[in-house]
Protein backbone atom coordinates (compact mmCIF):
# COMPACT_ATOMS: atom_id res chain seq x y z
CA UNK A 1 0.00 0.00 0.00
CA UNK A 2 0.65 3.61 -0.73
CA UNK A 3 0.86 6.07 2.17
CA UNK A 4 2.05 9.42 2.73
CA UNK A 5 4.07 9.93 6.05
CA UNK A 6 5.37 13.09 7.27
CA UNK A 7 4.24 14.30 4.12
CA UNK A 8 6.29 11.97 1.94
CA UNK A 9 5.29 9.26 -0.06
CA UNK A 10 5.89 5.61 1.11
CA UNK A 11 5.07 2.23 0.22
CA UNK A 12 4.89 -0.87 2.40
CA UNK A 13 4.88 -3.89 0.29
CA UNK A 14 2.68 -6.89 0.28
CA UNK A 15 0.30 -5.35 3.09
CA UNK A 16 -3.04 -4.30 2.16
CA UNK A 17 -3.85 -3.07 6.03
CA UNK A 18 -1.76 -2.49 9.25
CA UNK A 19 -2.50 -1.71 12.40
CA UNK A 20 -0.72 1.84 13.83
CA UNK A 21 1.49 -0.90 16.45
CA UNK A 22 2.68 -2.94 13.73
CA UNK A 23 2.98 0.62 11.20
CA UNK A 24 5.86 1.85 13.73
CA UNK A 25 8.30 -1.54 14.05
CA UNK A 26 7.36 -1.52 10.14
CA UNK A 27 8.98 2.02 9.47
CA UNK A 28 11.12 1.67 12.53
CA UNK A 29 9.56 5.08 14.20
CA UNK A 30 12.11 6.03 16.93
CA UNK A 31 10.99 6.03 20.55
CA UNK A 32 7.62 5.09 19.61
CA UNK A 33 6.67 5.34 23.24
CA UNK A 34 6.35 9.14 22.93
CA UNK A 35 5.28 9.01 19.58
CA UNK A 36 1.75 10.90 18.79
CA UNK A 37 -0.29 9.76 15.65
CA UNK A 38 -1.84 11.98 13.60
CA UNK A 39 -4.00 9.58 10.86
CA UNK A 40 -6.08 11.57 8.06
CA UNK A 41 -5.65 15.13 10.06
CA UNK A 42 -7.17 13.23 12.77
CA UNK A 43 -5.48 12.25 16.18
CA UNK A 44 -5.84 9.17 17.74
CA UNK A 45 -5.55 8.19 21.33
CA UNK A 46 -2.55 5.65 22.11
CA UNK A 47 -5.50 3.25 23.81
CA UNK A 48 -6.73 2.80 20.26
CA UNK A 49 -3.23 2.30 18.23
CA UNK A 50 -4.21 -1.73 18.25
CA UNK A 51 -7.92 -1.44 16.72
CA UNK A 52 -6.76 1.68 13.81
CA UNK A 53 -5.48 0.43 11.11
CA UNK A 54 -4.23 2.29 8.08
CA UNK A 55 -4.92 1.69 3.76
CA UNK A 56 -3.80 2.31 1.03
CA UNK A 57 -3.65 6.77 0.12
CA UNK A 58 -3.93 7.03 3.89
CA UNK A 59 -1.89 9.93 5.46
CA UNK A 60 0.07 9.83 8.37
CA UNK A 61 2.08 11.97 10.69
CA UNK A 62 4.23 11.22 13.27
CA UNK A 63 4.44 13.80 16.38
CA UNK A 64 7.05 14.37 18.96
CA UNK A 65 6.78 17.19 21.40
CA UNK A 66 10.55 16.11 22.87
CA UNK A 67 11.67 18.72 20.40
CA UNK A 68 12.19 22.18 20.56
CA UNK A 69 9.62 23.99 18.84
CA UNK A 70 5.85 24.63 19.39
CA UNK B 1 20.33 -4.80 21.71
CA UNK B 2 18.08 -2.38 23.66
CA UNK B 3 17.08 -3.14 27.33
CA UNK B 4 14.28 -0.42 26.94
CA UNK B 5 11.61 -3.05 27.70
CA UNK B 6 8.90 -3.35 30.68
CA UNK B 7 8.73 -6.80 31.22
CA UNK B 8 11.84 -6.68 33.89
CA UNK B 9 11.09 -7.07 37.29
CA UNK B 10 11.47 -3.79 39.25
CA UNK B 11 15.11 -4.36 40.92
CA UNK B 12 16.09 -5.07 37.21
CA UNK B 13 14.60 -1.99 35.81
CA UNK B 14 16.68 -0.08 38.66
CA UNK B 15 19.80 -0.98 35.95
CA UNK B 16 19.23 -1.72 33.11
CA UNK B 17 15.75 0.06 32.52
CA UNK B 18 15.97 2.94 29.48
CA UNK B 19 19.29 2.59 28.34
CA UNK B 20 20.93 1.67 25.16
CA UNK B 21 24.07 0.05 24.46
CA UNK B 22 26.93 2.65 24.87
CA UNK B 23 29.43 3.14 22.05
CA UNK B 24 32.41 1.11 21.98
CA UNK B 25 30.49 -1.76 24.59
CA UNK B 26 30.31 0.86 27.49
CA UNK B 27 28.53 -0.77 30.22
CA UNK B 28 27.70 3.08 31.75
CA UNK B 29 25.36 5.60 30.54
CA UNK B 30 28.09 7.67 27.56
CA UNK B 31 27.74 11.44 28.87
CA UNK B 32 27.30 13.78 26.09
CA UNK B 33 28.80 16.92 27.59
CA UNK B 34 27.71 18.90 24.30
CA UNK B 35 25.61 21.85 24.53
CA UNK B 36 24.61 21.53 21.25
CA UNK B 37 23.94 18.80 18.10
CA UNK B 38 24.59 19.22 14.65
CA UNK B 39 22.06 18.32 11.64
CA UNK B 40 23.44 16.97 8.45
CA UNK B 41 20.53 19.23 6.43
CA UNK B 42 17.97 22.11 7.11
CA UNK B 43 15.67 19.87 6.33
CA UNK B 44 16.68 17.33 9.74
CA UNK B 45 16.40 20.15 11.94
CA UNK B 46 13.41 21.76 10.65
CA UNK B 47 11.80 18.11 11.09
CA UNK B 48 12.71 18.17 14.82
CA UNK B 49 11.57 21.72 15.32
CA UNK B 50 8.05 20.79 14.24
CA UNK B 51 7.85 17.26 15.98
CA UNK B 52 8.13 14.99 13.00
CA UNK B 53 10.96 13.27 14.21
CA UNK B 54 13.03 12.65 17.32
CA UNK B 55 16.02 13.97 17.75
CA UNK B 56 18.59 16.33 19.97
CA UNK B 57 18.55 19.87 19.47
CA UNK B 58 20.02 22.10 22.75
CA UNK B 59 21.26 20.61 25.96
CA UNK B 60 18.43 22.85 27.47
CA UNK B 61 15.81 20.96 25.31
CA UNK B 62 17.15 17.72 25.30
CA UNK B 63 20.67 15.45 25.90
CA UNK B 64 20.94 12.12 25.53
CA UNK B 65 22.60 11.40 29.17
CA UNK B 66 19.52 13.49 30.45
CA UNK B 67 16.86 11.11 28.32
CA UNK B 68 18.89 8.16 29.50
CA UNK B 69 17.78 9.03 32.98
CA UNK B 70 14.53 10.33 32.01
CA UNK B 71 13.47 6.82 30.22
CA UNK B 72 14.40 4.90 33.28
CA UNK B 73 12.76 6.96 35.78
CA UNK B 74 9.43 6.42 33.40
CA UNK B 75 9.92 3.42 33.99
CA UNK B 76 10.41 2.71 37.45
CA UNK B 77 7.28 5.20 38.37
CA UNK B 78 5.01 3.48 35.72
CA UNK B 79 4.80 6.73 34.09
CA UNK B 80 4.47 7.73 30.76
CA UNK B 81 7.22 10.55 30.00
CA UNK B 82 9.88 12.47 32.47
CA UNK B 83 11.21 15.76 32.83
CA UNK B 84 14.67 15.92 34.25
CA UNK B 85 15.48 19.32 36.02
CA UNK B 86 18.46 21.00 37.52
CA UNK B 87 17.44 20.19 41.27
CA UNK B 88 14.42 19.28 42.93
CA UNK B 89 13.18 22.47 43.65
CA UNK B 90 13.35 23.32 39.55
CA UNK B 91 11.37 20.10 38.86
CA UNK B 92 8.42 21.47 41.08
CA UNK B 93 8.37 25.06 40.33
CA UNK B 94 8.31 23.64 36.57
CA UNK B 95 5.08 21.33 37.24
CA UNK B 96 3.39 23.84 39.21
CA UNK B 97 3.83 26.80 36.78
CA UNK B 98 2.93 24.03 33.70
CA UNK B 99 -0.26 23.90 35.55
CA UNK B 100 -1.39 27.18 37.43
CA UNK B 101 -1.99 30.47 36.09
CA UNK B 102 -2.68 33.75 37.48
CA UNK B 103 -5.64 33.93 39.19
CA UNK B 104 -5.36 30.40 40.40
CA UNK B 105 -5.12 28.36 43.75
CA UNK B 106 -2.68 25.51 44.91
CA UNK B 107 -3.73 23.42 47.76
CA UNK B 108 -0.82 22.69 49.75
CA UNK B 109 0.03 20.22 52.40
CA UNK B 110 1.62 22.49 55.17
CA UNK B 111 4.21 19.98 56.17
CA UNK B 112 6.16 20.29 52.97
CA UNK B 113 9.61 21.18 52.83
CA UNK B 114 10.67 24.15 53.77
CA UNK B 115 11.87 25.45 50.29
CA UNK B 116 8.71 24.37 49.05
CA UNK B 117 6.50 26.47 51.44
CA UNK B 118 8.91 29.29 50.64
CA UNK B 119 7.84 28.53 46.45
CA UNK B 120 4.11 28.43 47.22
CA UNK B 121 3.29 30.99 49.77
CA UNK B 122 5.55 33.74 48.90
CA UNK B 123 7.18 33.69 45.40
CA UNK B 124 4.33 32.33 43.38
CA UNK B 125 2.13 34.20 45.23
CA UNK B 126 4.18 37.63 43.59
CA UNK B 127 2.98 36.13 40.57
CA UNK B 128 -0.92 35.40 41.46
CA UNK B 129 -1.08 32.10 42.24
CA UNK B 130 -1.76 31.66 45.54
CA UNK B 131 -1.18 28.68 47.73
CA UNK B 132 -4.27 27.09 50.75
CA UNK B 133 -1.81 24.94 53.15
CA UNK B 134 -4.06 22.50 54.96
CA UNK B 135 -2.98 19.50 57.43
CA UNK B 136 -2.69 16.94 54.76
CA UNK B 137 -4.02 13.67 56.93
CA UNK B 138 -6.74 15.73 58.01
CA UNK B 139 -8.65 14.70 54.99
CA UNK B 140 -11.78 16.96 55.85
CA UNK B 141 -9.04 20.23 55.92
CA UNK B 142 -8.26 18.80 52.30
CA UNK B 143 -11.56 18.31 50.84
CA UNK B 144 -12.53 22.05 52.59
CA UNK B 145 -9.06 23.39 50.67
CA UNK B 146 -10.49 23.12 47.84
CA UNK B 147 -12.11 25.99 45.96
CA UNK B 148 -13.23 26.42 42.61
CA UNK B 149 -9.64 27.96 42.04
CA UNK B 150 -7.99 25.06 43.42
CA UNK B 151 -6.04 23.91 39.86
CA UNK B 152 -3.61 20.83 41.85
CA UNK B 153 -3.16 19.53 44.95
CA UNK B 154 0.12 18.74 45.97
CA UNK B 155 1.27 17.03 48.71
CA UNK B 156 4.56 15.02 49.94
CA UNK B 157 4.68 11.29 50.32
CA UNK B 158 6.53 11.80 53.90
CA UNK B 159 6.11 15.42 55.26
CA UNK B 160 9.91 16.79 55.82
CA UNK B 161 10.41 17.29 58.97
CA UNK B 162 7.22 16.59 60.15
CA UNK B 163 7.12 13.32 59.29
CA UNK B 164 3.66 13.00 58.90
CA UNK B 165 1.89 10.50 56.00
CA UNK B 166 -1.22 11.43 54.52
CA UNK B 167 -3.25 8.56 52.33
CA UNK B 168 -2.55 9.67 49.51
CA UNK B 169 -5.19 6.92 48.20
CA UNK B 170 -8.02 8.71 50.04
CA UNK B 171 -6.04 12.46 49.08
CA UNK B 172 -6.43 11.19 45.30
CA UNK B 173 -9.78 10.77 45.40
CA UNK B 174 -10.16 14.39 46.92
CA UNK B 175 -8.33 15.50 43.59
CA UNK B 176 -10.39 13.51 41.22
CA UNK B 177 -13.58 14.68 42.40
CA UNK B 178 -12.41 18.46 42.41
CA UNK B 179 -11.34 17.31 38.71
CA UNK B 180 -7.85 18.16 39.67
CA UNK B 181 -4.46 16.43 39.20
CA UNK B 182 -2.64 15.23 42.23
CA UNK B 183 1.21 16.08 42.57
CA UNK B 184 3.05 13.76 44.88
CA UNK B 185 6.95 14.55 46.12
CA UNK B 186 7.76 10.99 46.91
CA UNK B 187 11.37 12.32 47.00
CA UNK B 188 11.82 10.40 50.41
CA UNK B 189 10.22 7.26 49.68
CA UNK B 190 11.56 7.05 45.72
CA UNK B 191 9.81 4.57 43.76
CA UNK B 192 11.59 1.72 45.59
CA UNK B 193 8.63 1.57 48.67
CA UNK B 194 5.70 3.23 46.50
CA UNK B 195 5.41 3.89 42.70
CA UNK B 196 3.95 6.69 41.85
CA UNK B 197 1.09 4.78 39.68
CA UNK B 198 0.08 2.65 42.48
CA UNK B 199 -0.44 5.68 45.19
CA UNK B 200 -2.93 7.34 42.89
CA UNK B 201 -0.68 10.27 42.43
CA UNK B 202 -0.90 12.19 38.18
CA UNK B 203 2.46 13.44 38.52
CA UNK B 204 5.13 12.18 40.95
CA UNK B 205 7.98 15.30 41.55
CA UNK B 206 11.65 13.89 42.93
CA UNK B 207 14.47 15.65 44.27
CA UNK B 208 16.91 13.35 42.83
CA UNK B 209 19.29 14.94 44.58
CA UNK B 210 19.06 12.72 47.62
CA UNK B 211 18.21 8.73 47.71
CA UNK B 212 18.14 8.44 44.35
CA UNK B 213 21.94 9.86 43.53
CA UNK B 214 22.54 8.39 47.15
CA UNK B 215 25.98 10.15 47.06
CA UNK B 216 25.36 13.69 47.57
CA UNK B 217 27.21 14.17 44.38
CA UNK B 218 24.81 15.93 42.48
CA UNK B 219 21.49 17.99 42.49
CA UNK B 220 18.79 17.46 39.95
CA UNK B 221 14.89 16.82 39.66
CA UNK B 222 12.41 15.02 38.17
CA UNK B 223 8.87 15.23 36.74
CA UNK B 224 7.69 12.06 35.87
CA UNK B 225 3.74 12.41 34.25
CA UNK B 226 1.84 9.31 34.66
CA UNK B 227 -0.42 10.06 32.11
CA UNK B 228 -3.43 9.72 34.29
CA UNK B 229 -5.24 12.83 34.66
CA UNK B 230 -7.46 14.15 31.54
CA UNK B 231 -6.37 17.83 30.98
CA UNK B 232 -9.22 18.44 28.37
CA UNK B 233 -11.27 20.35 31.14
CA UNK B 234 -12.69 23.49 31.23
CA UNK B 235 -10.47 24.46 34.32
CA UNK B 236 -7.43 23.84 31.84
CA UNK B 237 -8.02 25.87 28.74
CA UNK B 238 -4.80 26.79 28.05
CA UNK B 239 -3.94 22.87 27.57
CA UNK B 240 -6.67 22.33 25.14
CA UNK B 241 -3.72 23.06 22.22
CA UNK B 242 -1.58 20.40 23.85
CA UNK B 243 -4.91 17.89 24.41
CA UNK B 244 -5.74 18.85 20.73
CA UNK B 245 -1.84 17.43 19.37
CA UNK B 246 -0.32 15.44 21.73
CA UNK B 247 -3.21 13.78 23.81
CA UNK B 248 -2.08 11.61 25.96
CA UNK B 249 1.08 13.72 26.95
CA UNK B 250 -0.15 17.04 27.00
CA UNK B 251 1.14 17.36 30.06
CA UNK B 252 4.67 16.57 29.49
CA UNK B 253 4.51 18.56 26.22
CA UNK B 254 3.19 22.24 27.42
CA UNK B 255 5.96 21.37 30.77
CA UNK B 256 8.67 20.90 27.68
CA UNK B 257 7.74 22.99 25.56
CA UNK B 258 6.93 25.99 27.09
CA UNK B 259 7.71 26.13 31.17
CA UNK B 260 10.93 23.91 31.00
CA UNK B 261 12.49 25.37 27.85
CA UNK B 262 11.58 29.02 28.74
CA UNK B 263 12.88 29.01 32.41
CA UNK B 264 16.10 26.53 31.36
CA UNK B 265 16.31 25.02 34.64
CA UNK B 266 17.57 22.16 32.96
CA UNK B 267 19.60 18.93 34.08
CA UNK B 268 23.26 19.11 33.30
CA UNK B 269 24.82 16.32 31.52
CA UNK B 270 27.01 14.48 34.03
CA UNK B 271 24.39 15.09 36.66
CA UNK B 272 22.30 12.73 34.63
CA UNK B 273 25.01 10.75 34.78
CA UNK B 274 25.97 10.62 38.88
CA UNK B 275 21.94 10.11 38.91
CA UNK B 276 21.71 7.14 36.69
CA UNK B 277 24.51 5.32 38.68
CA UNK B 278 22.57 6.22 41.88
CA UNK B 279 19.59 4.70 40.00
CA UNK B 280 21.36 1.21 40.18
CA UNK B 281 21.78 0.47 43.45
CA UNK B 282 18.76 2.43 44.62
CA UNK B 283 16.85 -0.53 46.09
CA UNK B 284 19.74 -1.99 47.78
CA UNK B 285 20.24 1.05 49.85
CA UNK B 286 16.85 1.87 50.34
CA UNK B 287 16.33 -1.38 51.88
CA UNK B 288 19.55 -0.64 54.65
CA UNK B 289 18.62 2.95 54.77
CA UNK B 290 15.23 1.50 56.38
CA UNK B 291 16.66 -1.11 58.53
CA UNK B 292 18.79 1.45 59.82
CA UNK B 293 16.55 3.75 60.30
CA UNK B 294 14.49 1.84 62.15
CA UNK B 295 16.94 0.87 64.35
CA UNK B 296 18.33 3.58 65.36
CA UNK B 297 14.61 5.08 65.95
CA UNK B 298 14.02 2.29 68.19
CA UNK B 299 17.43 3.03 70.20
CA UNK B 300 16.50 6.81 70.80
CA UNK B 301 12.65 5.45 71.60
CA UNK B 302 13.96 4.23 74.98
CA UNK B 303 17.28 6.85 75.67
CA UNK B 304 16.34 8.44 78.85
CA UNK B 305 17.45 11.72 77.57
CA UNK B 306 15.39 11.54 74.41
CA UNK B 307 12.26 13.38 74.56
CA UNK B 308 10.62 11.68 72.00
CA UNK B 309 11.05 10.12 68.45
CA UNK B 310 8.95 11.01 65.49
CA UNK B 311 9.39 7.95 62.85
CA UNK B 312 6.34 6.07 61.00
CA UNK B 313 7.88 2.67 61.60
CA UNK B 314 7.41 3.01 65.07
CA UNK B 315 4.16 0.71 65.92
CA UNK B 316 3.12 4.19 68.35
CA UNK B 317 3.49 6.67 65.12
CA UNK B 318 -0.07 7.91 64.73
CA UNK B 319 0.93 7.71 60.77
CA UNK B 320 2.32 3.84 60.97
CA UNK B 321 -0.89 2.29 59.67
CA UNK B 322 -0.65 4.38 56.63
CA UNK B 323 2.60 4.31 55.90
CA UNK B 324 3.31 0.61 56.47
CA UNK B 325 0.30 -0.12 54.20
CA UNK B 326 0.95 2.33 51.51
CA UNK B 327 5.06 1.69 51.66
CA UNK B 328 5.07 -1.65 51.53
CA UNK B 329 6.31 -2.36 55.47
CA UNK B 330 9.19 -0.17 55.20
CA UNK B 331 8.89 3.38 56.54
CA UNK B 332 11.86 5.65 54.84
CA UNK B 333 15.63 6.59 56.44
CA UNK B 334 14.46 9.91 58.16
CA UNK B 335 13.65 10.37 61.70
CA UNK B 336 12.93 13.34 64.13
CA UNK B 337 13.91 13.08 67.80
CA UNK B 338 13.81 15.78 70.59
CA UNK B 339 15.57 16.55 73.14
CA UNK B 340 15.44 19.13 76.32
CA UNK B 341 15.67 22.04 74.81
CA UNK B 342 17.58 23.92 71.36
CA UNK B 343 20.60 23.84 73.67
CA UNK B 344 20.88 19.93 74.09
CA UNK B 345 20.23 19.31 70.13
CA UNK B 346 22.88 21.59 69.66
CA UNK B 347 25.47 19.83 72.09
CA UNK B 348 24.57 16.41 70.67
CA UNK B 349 24.71 17.80 67.34
CA UNK B 350 28.07 19.36 68.42
CA UNK B 351 29.25 15.92 69.76
CA UNK B 352 28.35 13.66 67.07
CA UNK B 353 31.40 12.46 65.12
CA UNK B 354 30.46 10.03 62.41
CA UNK B 355 27.16 11.68 61.48
CA UNK B 356 28.14 15.17 59.19
CA UNK B 357 25.95 18.16 60.40
CA UNK B 358 24.73 19.27 56.67
CA UNK B 359 21.63 20.23 54.64
CA UNK B 360 20.63 17.28 52.97
CA UNK B 361 19.04 13.81 53.14
CA UNK B 362 19.45 10.52 51.44
CA UNK B 363 23.30 10.34 51.45
CA UNK B 364 25.00 7.20 51.83
CA UNK B 365 26.65 9.23 54.88
CA UNK B 366 24.58 9.70 58.37
CA UNK B 367 23.24 13.19 58.34
CA UNK B 368 21.78 15.60 61.22
CA UNK B 369 20.54 18.87 61.02
CA UNK B 370 18.75 21.26 63.73
CA UNK B 371 16.21 22.51 61.47
CA UNK B 372 14.37 24.92 63.73
CA UNK B 373 17.92 27.04 63.10
CA UNK B 374 18.58 26.20 59.43
CA UNK B 375 16.59 25.40 56.64
CA UNK B 376 12.94 26.90 58.67
CA UNK B 377 15.24 29.79 60.43
CA UNK B 378 12.94 32.14 57.99
CA UNK B 379 9.78 31.48 59.53
CA UNK B 380 8.09 32.01 62.68
CA UNK B 381 6.11 30.48 65.58
CA UNK B 382 2.68 30.24 63.59
CA UNK B 383 4.66 28.33 60.32
CA UNK B 384 6.98 26.23 62.17
CA UNK B 385 4.40 24.78 63.88
CA UNK B 386 2.23 23.76 60.71
CA UNK B 387 5.59 21.96 59.66
CA UNK B 388 5.95 20.49 63.00
CA UNK B 389 9.33 21.94 63.52
CA UNK B 390 10.26 22.50 67.14
CA UNK B 391 13.51 24.08 68.77
CA UNK B 392 14.59 20.65 70.16
CA UNK B 393 13.71 18.73 67.30
CA UNK B 394 16.81 17.22 65.40
CA UNK B 395 16.35 16.06 62.41
CA UNK B 396 18.37 12.68 60.86
CA UNK B 397 18.84 11.17 57.52
CA UNK B 398 19.88 7.78 58.75
CA UNK B 399 22.89 6.35 56.47
CA UNK B 400 23.93 3.25 55.54
CA UNK B 401 27.02 2.74 57.51
CA UNK B 402 27.33 -0.07 59.75
CA UNK B 403 24.52 0.02 62.43
CA UNK B 404 26.31 -0.52 65.50
CA UNK B 405 28.76 2.48 64.36
CA UNK B 406 25.78 4.92 64.11
CA UNK B 407 24.40 3.58 67.11
CA UNK B 408 27.26 4.23 69.21
CA UNK B 409 27.78 7.79 67.64
CA UNK B 410 24.70 8.89 68.99
CA UNK B 411 25.03 7.19 72.12
CA UNK B 412 28.34 8.48 73.04
CA UNK B 413 26.97 12.30 71.76
CA UNK B 414 23.67 11.68 73.90
CA UNK B 415 25.75 12.15 77.06
CA UNK B 416 26.31 15.39 76.43
CA UNK B 417 22.61 16.19 76.43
Amino acid sequence: MNLTVNGKPATIDNQETLDITTLLTVLKVETPEYVTVELNGEILDRENFDATSVKNGDSIEFLYFMGGGN
Amino acid sequence: MSSSTRKFRFDTLLIHGGTEAGPAGATTVPIVQSSSFSHATAEELEDIFRGRRMGQVYTRINNPTTESLERRLTLLEGGIATIATASGMAAITTAVLTIARSGDEILSSSSVFGGTFSLFRDTLANYGIAARFVDPTDLAAVRGGVTDKTRLIFVETIGNPKMDVPDIGEIAAIARQAGVPLLVDATVTTPCLARGKELGADIVLHSTSKFINGTGSAIGGAIIDLGSFNWDSAKFPHFQPFVTKYRNFAFSARARKLIHKDFGACAAPMNSFLLTEGVETLALRMERHCDNALQLARFLAVHPKVQWVNYPGLPDSPYHGVASRQFGGRFGGILTFGLADKPASFRVINALTLAKNLANIGDAKTLVIHPASTICADYGPEEKGLMGVTEEMVRVSVGIEAIDDIIEDFAEALEQA
